[in-house]
């Protein structure tokens, strides 16, 4: 087993390589090393499960160890920015001024199409309105437009509207979340009083209610099944 | 910085109980063969009682470490040992010398490959 445990650290390594040499585009929205975890592990876990012939502790062994160096990775890659750069890359400008960066995209593999298609995906149709495109370590492009091609704030407009806050969910499908009502400081008092004024009488009758900061209540009755 | 340690030393666990597998099988097996090469030479000078009470012996040895032998290694590899212990045990039985030989040997180099294919080399790293 001791062939195990160096056999996954090192074809750990090794896959983490293959996919940082691969380029961004490959990995998606995972890290680098997470996606080799997630590959790996999977394919770890499947084994014994379907072999009975191979031991238990085969599989169990290379996930603690795949874990164990996935832990030593990502606390070193917070305590350092260019071990982090080793492994998970640096951010590429391929767009700056409205000017792609053809030499950034041929390095990092990364096609006019695809461009197109991301700030398509983010409601840009016209190249010169980009101020910056950045393509991230996770593989997602991150597009920002250009200032005069941004949409006006209400601080622009010389507006100060109310903040509402995060909405807490205090009835969720008929079940009363006791401990979001009294983090919100509101009690059962104030809650029959919100559903009396929809016209119920318990919170089996409601599928969802919320609350955000301003005290604004979203409610949604339940549905007879 | 707990966490970084913590995975550290799960790993050099790990990596340590491992290598202390490998050792312990490599043991267990020589200790086996050993008795299995006596018993061939008791067989060769025509003493069959001692023969097979010394292979009786390292069948125990195998054995009595059923449950660990079945956590660590393939469950067709332990079952291939039993199989040729098996087989022994009937060649001692009907005391045939060439066929008991041939059978011990092959038993011999089974445990031998079981303990070999868990050490730490680079012919098994590779």
């Amino acid at each position: 087993m001791v062939i195990g445990v160096v056999r996954t650290v090192i074809l750990y390594l090794l896959i983490i390589l293959g996919i940082r040499l691969m380029g961004k585009r490959q990995v998606g929205e995972l890290e680098p090393s997470e996606l080799v975890l997630d590959l790996i592990i999977a394919d770890l876990a499947a084994v014994p499960m379907q072999d009975f012939g191979i031991p238990l502790l085969a599989g169990v062994l290379p996930i603690l160890t795949l874990l164990c160096v996935t832990m030593i990775l990502s606390v070193l890659t917070m305590r350092s920015v260019r071990f982090r750069a080793v492994l998970c890359g640096r951010p590429s400008v391929i767009v700056k001024d409205g000017k792609v960066d053809q030499q950034e995209m041929r390095r990092n593999r990364f096609t006019v199409d695809e461009l197109h298609e991301e700030l398509r995906a983010q409601g840009i149709t016209d190249l010169n309105t980009v101020k910056y495109a950045i393509l991230e370590t996770s593989g997602r492009v991150s597009v920002l437009p250009k200032a005069a091609e941004q949409p006006v704030t209400a601080r622009q407009m010389g507006l100060s509207p109310q903040e509402h806050g995060l909405p807490v969910v205090l009835i969720n499908d008929g079940r009363l979340m006791d401990r979001a009502l009294k983090a919100q400081g509101l009690d059962r008092v104030w809650l029959k009083q919100r559903l009396a004024e929809h016209g119920v009488c318990s919170p089996d009758q409601v599928f969802l209610l919320t609350v955000d900061e301003a005290g604004n209540v979203c409610f949604v009755a339940r549905e007879a099944v | 910085m707990r966490r970084l340690w913590l995975s550290l030393a799960l790993l050099v666990l790990i990596f340590a109980a491992t290598v202390g597998n490998s050792l312990y099988l490599k043991h267990l097996t020589g200790t086996i063969t050993d008795l299995l090469e006596k018993a061939q030479d008791q067989a060769m000078e025509e003493c069959w009682e001692e023969a097979d009470a010394l292979t009786h012996e390292a069948l125990r040895h195998w054995q009595d470490r059923e449950l660990y032998l079945y956590t660590t290694l393939r469950h067709a590899d332990t079952d291939e040992v039993y199989t040729s212990f098996r087989e022994v045990e009937g060649f001692l039985h009907t005391r045939e010398p060439q066929e008991y030989a041939a059978s011990n040997a092959r038993l011999i180099a089974r445990l031998e490959l079981v303990a070999s294919m868990e050490q730490f080399s680079l012919q098994n790293l590779l």
